[in-house]
């Protein structure tokens, strides 16, 4: 029997749909609402026929909760810890990674310190309690945060990952008495020791928990009213999925939400083809992200920092590894006060979006600059449903660039892509040249609505040979969404000596991650019979600070098979780390259970990798609009080139196409450069051989 | 490799990803020490450093991130060995430790372990690192012991020794050090972290040199020194040229607390040529806070790289512009056997002194001076169940001077300190007996002016268990100053708290044993104002005192502002 589902992702611009319907795949694309996206998503779903009342489930990724901390519009929140520690979140690790600038910048708190207040409790390391809590004075600071406007608070003690004790209690009575405040405690996000991190990633998830929770309701509620009775899930950072009611209490998780669907759709796309070392490249209309897919599978990190190393916010859980640059679609192009000419970071975004949309939008976009070039076609934008304004895009660019630059039209459109191109170059070198892989042995992976329209150039820009245009680009995010499985990592500090271990503690404390699994698989209506349990251990050897987390045959192994353990230890220290040492004391430090409910096999992985055959005409009407050529700029403003205009659903696979050439298609447009060659593969993939310059391979 | 060799053309993108490659080797190379080292000295403090060198002792790459100060010298160390040796006297496999005082000019704690890099069967460069182990023997247990005047009390010392000659270990060797150090299983633990970083390193520039060829490779590296040095000398160009002084004061030396020492440099800039002369620094002193000639030059760097080109990856190339004159005797280039256990403390007052000394040929660059010391802690002692020894570390962030853009940075580690952290209040506990009572920021520690300095921080002790700790404070006499009209931040303090005594103010004292319930609170100190108090926005005064960053009493002393008055100003 076939599962009915679709996937939502909803950037800055553009709002995707993806659905999977009795074996099919249906698709739609519409301009976020950002006022109200659900509005988007119901614009999307009628655009695709989809009846909601038919579905079953509803997978959903969304910008909402990491933009509210870039642009830090995050709810007014509060952080309470133990007496003499209230500075932990601001003093954070002291470090200053820019080693040699005099201007650098400390993370900025999102709580200011006078809403950081202080608590009488304590525990020590063993989770014993030094200083017990006391009601009274969490009612008192309740009252206090009430009146102080607080829509949220984090709640982060000393010692709360070996003993949760005070951190419920507190919880408790906040929940309780003040149902209206968001309330997030901290091991019930992270039940890991270092106070920093943890408060910070307990905080990141106060800070946007109301908003992101508001929304999500809202858009639940809406679905509901027209009929939906199925189940909602959201995307989270670790490249799965989560339920709905699970993401309202830990928005922190689905951080990375829109972006990772698209690199583990590109990780498909990657051991579908083969691929062994593959860049995944994402560009929409706000951002541009870049990720190193190595043999299908996306690069994943140990938490990372929102806005950057240097001084963003620390998110101490498991997300992809994403190198994002501000530069999109609707990225800005502007003159600084000396006249140099920037694009981006500032987004159009849907709202008012580029000027060629003709939705008020005044300042000149790199989509009024890729129209100008002809590289996007004015009657066929969204597969036609929107005309674009060549006419008001000109007059922009040369109002606000080309003639304060002294530039011609057309050279100012190509010279706002160009740096467009060379930014986004920089994440693409970020996750290959600089990790020491050389761009010459990869191949890129490019989607997003943008992201074919610019790979052609990157690639020559930063010579990698060969380019992969997956189907449906322009909504591979929401296909991505797809293919995720229901994902939740558990993980508890447990520290003490491989072999010395009271292994009816280690059971207990395993057993204590299972029952939560069980309760969060209950709570979203899944069996345990249906989900894969993953056993792990971190371990080191004793002295060592940092862990590898050693895959275990089950919570027995770490107590029964003590030699099968250790020597996969020391194995995996060798393959890391270059050098093993045997037989010295190994300490375990966190006890991991990680659960996935696959998606079965009939689902939408069937799609990527099924022969296509030619699919039938969308749209009469683009049929009839369609051109043979179009003259597009490549490389001179002055001289344009005649490109043959192609219609992707009318490409037959094994067909081949040499550039200059445009490829169009419902959501995107894909542009091959004079000398690119282009065969459409047996899956209906667009596989492209880039035209180097000579002498690159030296 | 010798680098010198006639450049030849290369194709711009080799180029570009040669040198990337280069600097991410270095990287990857700190990345695999820093995660499987045995102490938080490398694996928090990040108290090392990577990278390769050619055959002539000069940094081709080195990784970005940790100890500013670890940028001059690997290359000396190697140099060491090459001419002991001589480059056909290496072997694939062989792997060389040293830590001389002598010849690295640092405290004996900074091992260096390098092994050639072979391509074609001769050697042609070396990877090595530089990492702090956590005991080297002799008098000192973890760091700041003021007691020591001769190297020979600071621990064992390594000149050139092949512990692995040709892929085989010299037991000997190996036994000897092992014997003569306190935690032998956690430094030998490091070594073996430090060897495989050093391992991979060889092998990527081997990979690198077989794919693209010796020439090729040698082009990128000397273009990119080349490159490197134009940036530099632009920068150098654009100021002034002239000579330039300035003047400031260490406290002591550890072993007379009442004699202050001698801080003064001159800097000469002449078209895109600049000299740092250290002629007439205190001369070197009986007391452990000495430097060899690698301290000085050290510091030397880093200010030259803060002002020519704080944001490129680090090489031989972007220090060609920088002279330094150092005559042997001084503090900053001492004559054996000084003792070197605290060789490091000085050079972040080197640093701000040379800043200070170009703020008049720098306007509004120059931020005001920053908390100045190395701030840390070492307790250390016996566990009262198991009897295992142990040694507990952490370094302290302070406050960062006002700057022209805005207030200083708060809580943040020193100039000589970069990607360094603080240790975590739970991991502490976890492991050493000790309760951490409070950890937060110090109230009315940055010193006022238009742009405030950042706020230094308070962490209070209380040993659980009997334990041992060592204080090493510097810059009390001249707490960071103000510049442009602003005013000094507060020192730095520590107060002990022990049953069987008042309390009491240390700065230098080493060994000082606490009985369970005693207890020591460390402060750190403020980074100066910048620019006159009187000039700073009333609302940021205000928004001071809503924070609690400031008391309204400090309101009113440094800004006039009275709380009274409703936020009312004369």
């Amino acid at each position: 029997m076939n599962r009915d589902l679709i996937g939502v992702d909803i950037g800055g611009t553009f709002t995707d749909l993806v659905g999977y319907r009795n074996g099919e795949i249906v698709l739609a694309k519409t301009l976020t609402t950002p006022a109200n996206p659900a509005l988007g998503v119901a614009t999307a779903l009628e655009l695709s026929n989809t009846r909601l009342t038919e579905l079953q489930e509803f997978l959903h990724g969304s910008t909402i909760a990491i933009n509210t901390v870039l642009e830090r519009k995050g709810a007014r929140t509060a952080l309470l810890t133990t007496r003499g520690f209230r500075d932990v979140y601001e003093i954070g690790r002291g470090n200053r990674p820019e080693a040699f600038d005099l201007e650098f910048q400390r993370p900025r708190p999102l709580v200011a310190r006078e809403l950081r207040l202080e608590v009488d409790e304590r525990l020590n390391a063993r989770g014993e309690i030094l200083v017990p809590i006391d009601p009274q004075q969490i009612e008192a600071l309740g009252q206090q945060l009430s009146a102080h406007g607080v829509e949220s608070v984090a709640i982060c003690f000393l010692h709360a990952y070996a003993n949760p004790i005070h951190e419920q209690a507190a919880g408790a009575l906040l929940r309780e008495r003040f149902p209206q405040l968001f309330v997030t405690l901290s091991h019930e996000i992270l039940r890991e020791y270092r106070e920093y991190e943890r408060s910070s990633t307990t905080v990141l998830n106060a800070y946007v928990g109301p908003r992101v929770k508001q929304y999500l309701r809202h858009l639940q509620a809406d679905l509901r009213t027209r009929g939906f009775a199925g189940s909602m899930h959201i995307m989270r950072s670790n490249g799965g999925s989560m339920s709905l009611a699970h993401a309202c209490e830990e928005p922190v998780s689905m951080m990375e939400s829109g972006p990772v669907a698209g690199m583990i759709g590109a990780g498909e796309v990657a051991r579908l083809l083969g691929i062994g070392q593959a860049i995944g490249f994402d560009m929409g209309g706000t951002t541009a992200k870049a990720t190193l897919i190595i043999d299908g599978v996306p690069a994943i990190e140990e938490g990372y920092y929102i806005g950057g190393y240097a001084s963003g916010q620390p998110m101490q859980l498991p997300v992809v590894a994403i190198v994002e640059v501000g530069a999109g679609g609707g990225s800005i192009a502007w003159r600084d006060v000396a006249g140099q000419v920037h694009v981006g970071p500032q987004s159009a975004g849907a709202d008012p979006g580029p000027v060629c949309y003709g939705r008020g939008g005044a300042a000149a976009t790199v989509t009024d600059a890729n129209l100008l070039l002809g590289r996007l076609n004015a009657n066929r934008f969204l597969g036609g449903g929107m005309t674009l304004d060549a006419a008001a895009a000109a007059q922009a660019l040369d109002t606000t660039i080309a003639q304060p630059a002294g530039l011609g039209t057309t050279e100012a459109a190509l010279g706002v892509v160009t740096i467009a191109d060379t930014a986004m170059a920089l994440a693409v070198r970020a996750v290959s040249v600089r990790k020491g892989i050389d761009p010459r042995d990869t191949t890129m992976i490019a989607f997003g609505g943008a992201g074919p329209l610019h790979a052609a150039a990157l690639c020559k820009e930063i010579h990698i040979p060969r380019l992969v245009i997956p189907r449906m680009p322009g909504n591979f995010s929401a296909l991505g969404m797809l293919l995720a499985p229901w994902r939740q990592d558990f993980v508890r500090t447990l520290i003490g000596v491989l072999g010395r271990l009271d292994p009816a503690w280690v059971d207990a404390a395993f057993g204590e991650l299972r029952s939560q699994a069980e309760q969060q698989l209950h709570a979203d209506r899944l069996a345990i019979d249906a989900a894969r349990l993953d056993y792990a251990a971190d371990l080191r050897y004793r002295g060592q600070e940092h862990s590898i987390p050693v895959p275990l045959d089950g919570p027995g192994s770490l107590c029964r098979a003590i030699q099968q353990v250790r020597d996969a230890f020391d194995a995996l220290h060798e393959r890391r780390y270059g050098h093993a040492n045997a037989g010295e004391v190994i300490e375990v430090v966190n006890l991991r259970l990680t659960v996935s409910v696959p998606r079965a096999a009939e689902s939408a992985y069937q799609f990527l990798g099924t022969p296509v055959t030619r699919e039938p005409l969308r749209s009469t009407t683009i049929a009839d609009d369609q051109a043979q050529f179009r003259n597009v700029v490549f490389a001179d403003a002055e001289c344009p080139v005649p490109a043959r205009v192609l219609w992707r659903p009318e490409l037959q696979p094994g067909e081949l196409i040499a550039g200059p050439a445009i490829i169009e298609e419902p959501n995107s447009t894909t542009l091959l450069f004079p000398g690119d060659q282009a065969r459409i593969s047996v899956h209906g993939h667009i596989e492209i051989t880039i035209h180097l310059p000579e002498g690159v391979s030296q | 490799m010798n680098a010198t060799a006639t450049p030849r053309k290369v194709n711009p993108i080799t180029q570009e990803v040669v040198t990337h490659s280069l600097v991410a080797y270095a990287e990857e190379m700190a990345l695999a020490l820093c995660k499987s080292a045995y102490n938080m000295m490398i694996y928090e403090v990040r108290d090392f450093c990577c990278g390769l060198i050619d055959t002539q002792g000069r940094m081709i790459c080195q990784n970005e991130g940790g100890l500013p100060i670890f940028l001059a010298d690997l290359g000396i160390a190697v140099l060491d060995g090459i001419e002991r040796y001589g480059l056909d006297g290496f072997n694939p496999g062989d792997v060389i430790i040293m830590n001389h005082a002598g010849v690295c000019g640092q405290h004996l704690n900074n091992v260096v372990v390098y092994t050639p890099c072979f391509h074609q069967g001769k050697v042609v460069a070396f990877a090595a690192n530089r990492a702090h182990w956590v005991d080297v023997g002799g008098l000192r247990t973890g760091f700041g012991n003021v007691q020591t005047y001769e190297i020979f009390h600071e621990g064992i010392q390594m000149r050139s020794i092949k512990i692995f000659e040709a892929g085989k270990r010299n037991d000997g060797v190996w036994q000897m050090i092992a014997d003569n150090i306190r935690f032998p299983q956690a430094s030998l633990g490091d070594f073996r972290a430090q060897m495989a970083a050093c391992q991979l390193g060889a092998r990527r520039l081997t990979e690198l040199l077989q794919r693209y060829g010796e020439a090729t490779v040698l082009a990128c590296i000397e273009r990119s020194w080349d490159q490197a040095e134009t940036q530099a000398r632009a920068v150098v160009a654009a100021i002034p040229d002239g000579r330039y002084s300035a003047e400031t004061q260490l406290d002591s030396d550890g072993r007379r607390l009442n004699i202050p020492l001698r801080v003064k440099v001159s800097i000469e800039v002449t078209g895109s040529d600049f000299t740092i002369d250290y002629s007439e620094m205190n001369e070197q002193v009986p007391g452990p806070l000495n430097s060899g000639y690698s301290g000085g030059l050290s510091a030397a760097r880093v200010a030259f790289k803060i002002l020519t080109m704080p944001r490129a990856p680090v090489n031989e190339g972007c220090f060609r512009p920088l002279r330094l004159i150092s005559p042997a005797g001084t503090m900053v280039n001492a004559r054996p056997p000084a003792a070197l256990g605290l060789w490091s403390i000085a050079l972040p007052t080197v640093i701000d002194t040379v800043l200070r000394a170009l703020a008049p040929a720098l306007p509004g660059r120059i931020p005001a001076a920053h908390k100045g010391d190395m701030g840390g802690c070492s307790f250390y002692g016996q566990r009262a169940q198991s009897g295992e020894r142990y040694v507990l570390m952490n370094i302290f962030g302070g406050g960062w001077g006002g700057r022209a853009q805005g207030d200083g940075e708060s809580a943040a580690v020193s100039i000589c300190q970069g990607d360094v952290r603080n240790t975590p209040v739970e991991l502490q506990e976890i492991h050493y007996p000790f309760l951490v009572e409070h950890h937060r920021l110090r109230a009315d520690s940055g010193g006022p002016g238009e742009h405030r300095g950042g706020l230094g921080v308070e962490i209070k002790y209380r040993a659980l268990e009997p334990s041992t700790v060592n204080v090493m404070l510097e810059r009390i006499l001249v707490p960071p100053w103000g510049i442009a009209g602003g005013g000094s931040g507060q020192s730095n303090a520590a107060l002990l708290q022990t049953h069987d005594a008042a309390d009491r103010a240390v700065t230098k004292e080493s060994n000082i044993a606490l009985a369970p319930g005693d207890a020591i609170t460390f402060s750190t100190a403020g980074g100066g104002g910048y620019g006159p108090a009187s000039a700073r926005d009333r609302t940021a005064v205000k928004e001071d005192l809503r924070q609690g960053y400031i008391s309204p009493q400090h309101a009113e002393q440094a800004y006039g502002y009275s709380t009274d008055s409703n936020g009312g100003t004369p």
